[in-house]
């Protein structure tokens, strides 16, 4: 049978709870991409080991197309996995979690393709490749070199699963909305569409039409400030929740486009120079 | 005779930087051992994806006994330099011998140093050759600090089929290694380098970076001639795909027919840039909507599975792409010009919309420089103002590749003029030091010339001049391009680039953008002068012109500052086998006319004058003199003419008839007379003559 929506995010919990991560839950605040949870920025920084997987739902405004583009979506899923410092086998484990979610590398084509990673507004970066299931990119593998422009020491490596395009390429499907979400032969069989179209299409409306520009420019200043606070008080966890908060702003400012070119580099230069400071304090704590 | 095999095995190396690595490795290997004493036969490297490997043959066991003699004082040296020699040299007196030289009996110490064994030599070498291998871009990984490209997991070193032991990054080396990773993982062990190559082609590894390439180009030939298509050969895909599999086998998928509708490069961007696929045509010359794929594997299901997949791939980009070339549709080209005004060229230059108003302005005057018919006028400037619209569609948003292809799509498709259309595409080209092409029209070239002296003008008007290595804005592709478009155009006739800098300079709104420095308009147009003639010359030199033709021909830059007649000028220098027999040949002309040269110099600065008024007839006396002013007066018109029309090589060769009269003139008269009016005259007569030589070259450069 193929492997449906829930059971491949299922699978992929149980193969990296087998392999010593701690299975955590998603952050619970508007992030762009699994790496901003603060399990893997924040976490990625520092001597101590580290191993942790999980969901991160990712909004990213600019990408909502009204439900009606097969590929392109307002929030996707992605599994995440980082593993500090970056285990000697860690290809080999990878292959095996493909194996694990039915995807056989015997009969499907997968490639690794040069693809360095770079989060500006993170000052964070990467190498590592894309990898290829028969064409389609299903896995983004990344080495982190720095985060808020500090070294890596030891190095993690990243794993970022694109949850809906592995799907694809494992239930043979074009349409991300046809996708199996359940069973489909079980009591309530419900697709991709079925769950999240709604989603999509309010969500797409929300940050292309009403989102209020002045009042999410003023959101963004209160989101600068209370992290500055909060980094002042030496609370790095709740200051770098308000980084996130001003990270998503921002792109909510970029999908609504209100920002010129300049504006646009000017305020992915403000939610660095907060994520800097927070990994600042977060380096400050872990070595203290 | 021994073999040293060495493989490095690591994750997937970047294919674009596998031709670099295998070089850097043969040339560091080849440096390493010279340095040590090690002879050898031949050097051979290999790469692929997963490997970079060394093989050596033809070295000795061990490196031959060093014996070195060293000369001290003579014998009957004073006891103390005796002392400070064998306490220098830490031996006793009884270790050295006395030898007899013409200067007299000295004494010697003759030290050997025994030759090392290979293989230590080898461990010891190894991990500094590594050490000192440089990557574009390198990694650290796990607790590992030493940088690699990717992280590197397995050596394979052996010297006659034993291990040679050393250790670096955190791993050890071995006689193993491994095959391909999903049809035959796992390592196995290998005793030299033959059964290195075999067993890697057994556990589906094909070493050679050639051999694969040529694999693929079969396969996609064949694949081509199975169908009755013709393959569209695409050297640097094959480069890459050859470095992204170690077992290449080539498949063929097919395009949804619906989408063959979409242009031609709508279609093959998406295929080649983004998909690694090779596109097909049939034999009408159109695309066919079949393609070539290279898996980097066999599967039980012959490719069935893969081939599905890179189909379902394919289809959703043009299904991406048919979407926004339906969407970049429903607008006027013109009205994406709105979108540029929030685009920026550069913080300090303004926007792409300012680079707009800027074309324009420039390309207009271009063109009535040129003295264009009032229709070319017209095209030119439409063209110019749709000529970066396309920027802001969304199909160049995904594909930045289509710049300038989609603009002549759009502007085709809303009924615009063919030379407006063509002009948004062609004023790109050559879009770099590959590309063969130059564009074809006149509104075409006249937007081309625009768009490159804008850009370098701009940029060096506010300081950004490329230096070593650092040309982040790609000025010096611009400014190669710039002198290829004058050079090699048919359709451009002269043009003074000089005074284009300047206009250009005077285009740009500076009180609108306010960069913190900027450069007048006299040291801009100088510098960036300067840099024009340093490409130039450095094309010259890459071209295997002698340095001092190109001196000679760019001595006369500034009067005649048009690199098509440059490059006449050059072109009949250097081709013209006339001007080697005249330098051979009129060794003597070309003295005297060095000689004229240099006299007149002497002689101008002494007296502070230029000489150019002219010759007075009445006061030439020598019948020498006389005939050499009748001969230049009439040779000079000619050479004047034939210069004017590009006839260069002929007008070398008048040049040469002028030998006997000047061998002659110098002969017999004297130019330093007593008497002034003389004298001037003939220093009149020698700036006739120096000045009909400059028509075609500036010959005191020219050595011989």
């Amino acid at each position: 049978m193929k492997t449906n929506f829930q059971t491949l995010i299922l699978k992929l919990q149980e193969f990296w709870s087998q392999k010593g991560c701690v299975i955590l839950q998603p952050y619970d605040a508007e992030v762009g991409a699994g790496t901003f949870h603060p399990a893997t920025t924040l976490k990625a920084l520092g001597p101590k080991p580290w191993r942790a997987a999980y969901v991160q739902p990712s909004r990213r405004p600019a990408d909502g197309r009204y439900g009606e583009n097969p590929n392109r979506l307002y929030r996707h899923h992605q599994y995440q996995v980082i593993l500090k410092p970056s285990p000697p086998d860690v290809q080999d484990i990878y292959l095996e979690s493909l194996k694990y979610i039915g995807l056989d590398p015997a009969l499907h084509d997968i490639r690794f393709v040069e693809d360095d990673w770079e989060s500006p507004t993170l000052g964070a970066s990467g190498l590592g490749w894309e990898v290829w299931g028969d064409g389609q990119e299903i896995t983004q593998f990344t080495y982190f070199q720095q985060v808020g422009g500090f070294p890596c020491d030891p190095v993690p490596a990243e794993l970022t699963y694109g949850l809906e395009r592995l799907a694809q390429v494992l239930q043979g499907i074009e349409n991300v909305y046809d996708l199996d979400w359940n069973n489909p032969e079980g009591e309530s069989p419900m697709t991709y569409g079925d769950v999240a179209l709604q989603m999509e299409q309010e969500f797409s409306a929300f940050s292309f039409e009403h989102a209020d520009a002045a009042m999410i420019f003023r959101h963004f200043e209160d989101a600068e400030s209370m992290c500055r606070h909060l980094v002042e008080n030496k609370l790095v966890l709740p200051a770098y929740e308000y980084c996130l908060k001003a990270s998503h702003l921002f792109n909510l400012l970029d999908a609504r486009g209100v920002l010129s070119v300049t504006e646009r580099a000017n305020y992915i230069g403000h939610v660095r120079t907060l994520a800097r400071q927070c990994c600042e304090l977060w380096m400050e704590n872990v070595n203290g | 005779m021994a073999e040293w095999l060495l493989e490095i095995f690591s994750e997937e190396i970047p294919s674009r930087m596998q031709k670099g690595a295998q070089e850097q490795l043969g040339a560091l290997a080849k440096a390493h051992l010279l340095k040590e004493g090690l002879s050898f036969n031949t050097i051979h490297t290999f790469v692929t994806p997963r490997r970079l490997t060394l093989v050596v043959e033809g070295l000795p066991l061990r490196t031959p006994e060093k014996i070195e003699e060293k000369r001290g004082p003579r014998i009957d040296a004073s006891p103390a330099a005796l002392e400070g020699f064998l306490k220098g040299e830490n031996v006793r007196r009884e270790d050295c011998v006395v030898k007899e030289t013409p200067k007299g009996n000295f004494l010697f110490v003759v030290k050997k140093e025994p030759g090392g064994s290979t293989p230590e030599i080898l461990s010891s070498l190894t991990p500094r050759l590594l050490e000192q291998f440089r990557w574009a871009k390198s990694m650290r990984w796990g607790n590992i600090s030493t940088p690699w490209v990717r992280p590197i997991r397995n050596f394979l070193s052996l010297f006659e089929g034993n291990i040679v032991p050393f250790s670096y990054a955190g791993v050890n080396s071995s006689n193993q290694t491994q095959g391909h990773r999903f049809l035959a993982p796992g390592p196995f062990t290998v005793h030299n380098f033959e059964d290195y190559q075999e067993k890697l082609r057994k556990h589906f590894v094909i070493l050679d970076w050639n051999e694969r390439r040529s694999l693929i180009h079969q396969g996609m030939t064949q694949i081509a001639q199975e169908s009755n298509l013709k393959l569209l050969e695409d050297e640097a895909l094959l480069d890459e795909v050859a470095g992204l599999v170690e077992w290449p086998v080539p498949l063929k998928g097919a395009v949804d027919s619906h989408f063959m509708n979409l242009p031609r490069e709508v279609i093959t961007t998406p295929m080649r840039v983004h998909q690694r696929y090779f596109p097909f045509e049939n034999a009408n010359g159109k695309l066919a909507p079949t393609f070539g794929v290279v898996a980097n594997l066999e599967t039980r299901d012959k490719g069935k599975t893969i081939v599905i997949g890179n189909e379902r791939v394919l289809r959703a980009r043009l299904a991406d792409a048919q979407f926004f070339w339906e969407q970049d549709q429903k607008k006027p080209l013109e009205t994406y010009n709105t979108n540029l005004k929030t685009r920026l060229f550069h913080q300090q230059l303004g926007s792409l919309f300012d680079k707009v108003e800027r074309l324009i302005k420039l390309s207009s005057h271009i063109a009535k420089t040129l003295k264009a018919d009032p229709q070319t006028m017209k095209w030119v400037e439409r063209a110019a103002l749709l000529s970066k619209a396309d920027l802001a569609s969304h199909m160049v948003g995904e594909f930045p590749e289509l710049q300038g292809i989609m603009g002549r799509y759009y502007a085709q498709n809303q009924g615009e003029a063919s030379e407006v259309s063509q002009a948004i595409e062609e004023h790109y080209w050559p879009i770099n030091a590959n590309d063969k092409r130059i564009p074809t029209t006149i509104e075409s070239i006249i937007l081309a010339i625009a768009d490159r002296i804008d850009t370098l003008v701009g940029f060096f008007a506010i300081g950004i001049i490329p230096s070593g290595s650092k040309d982040p804005f790609a000025l010096r592709r611009a400014g190669h391009a710039l002198i290829r478009l004058c050079r090699e155009s048919e359709k451009l006739p002269e043009i003074s680039i000089l005074n284009l800098l300047e206009k250009a300079y005077d285009t740009y709104e500076w009180s609108n953008v306010t960069p913190p420095h900027l450069k007048s308009k006299e040291e801009t147009v100088r510098d960036l002068w300067k840099f024009l003639i340093e490409c130039y010359k450095f094309w010259l030199k890459a071209f295997g012109v002698r340095h001092d033709y190109i001196d000679a021909v760019l001595g006369v830059a500034d009067e005649d500052s048009n690199f098509k007649s440059l490059h006449g000028r050059a072109a009949s220098l250097v081709l013209n086998s006339q001007l080697q027999q005249f330098s051979q040949n009129n060794l003597d002309l070309l003295t005297a006319y060095k000689r004229a040269a240099n006299i007149l110099k002497i002689e101008s600065t002494k007296d502070k004058k230029s000489y150019e008024e002219g010759v007075r007839e009445d006061l030439l006396i020598a019948p020498e003199e006389k005939q050499l002013f009748t001969r230049l007066s009439e040779e000079s018109a000619k050479i004047q003419a034939l210069a004017q029309e590009k006839k260069y090589s002929e007008a070398i060769q008048r040049l040469a008839t002028l030998r006997d009269p000047v061998d002659l003139f110098f002969d017999k008269v004297m130019v330093n007379v007593k008497e002034d009016a003389v004298r001037t005259n003939r220093l009149h007569l020698l700036a006739l003559l120096r000045k009909t030589f400059h028509q075609v070259a500036d010959f005191s450069k020219i050595e011989g």
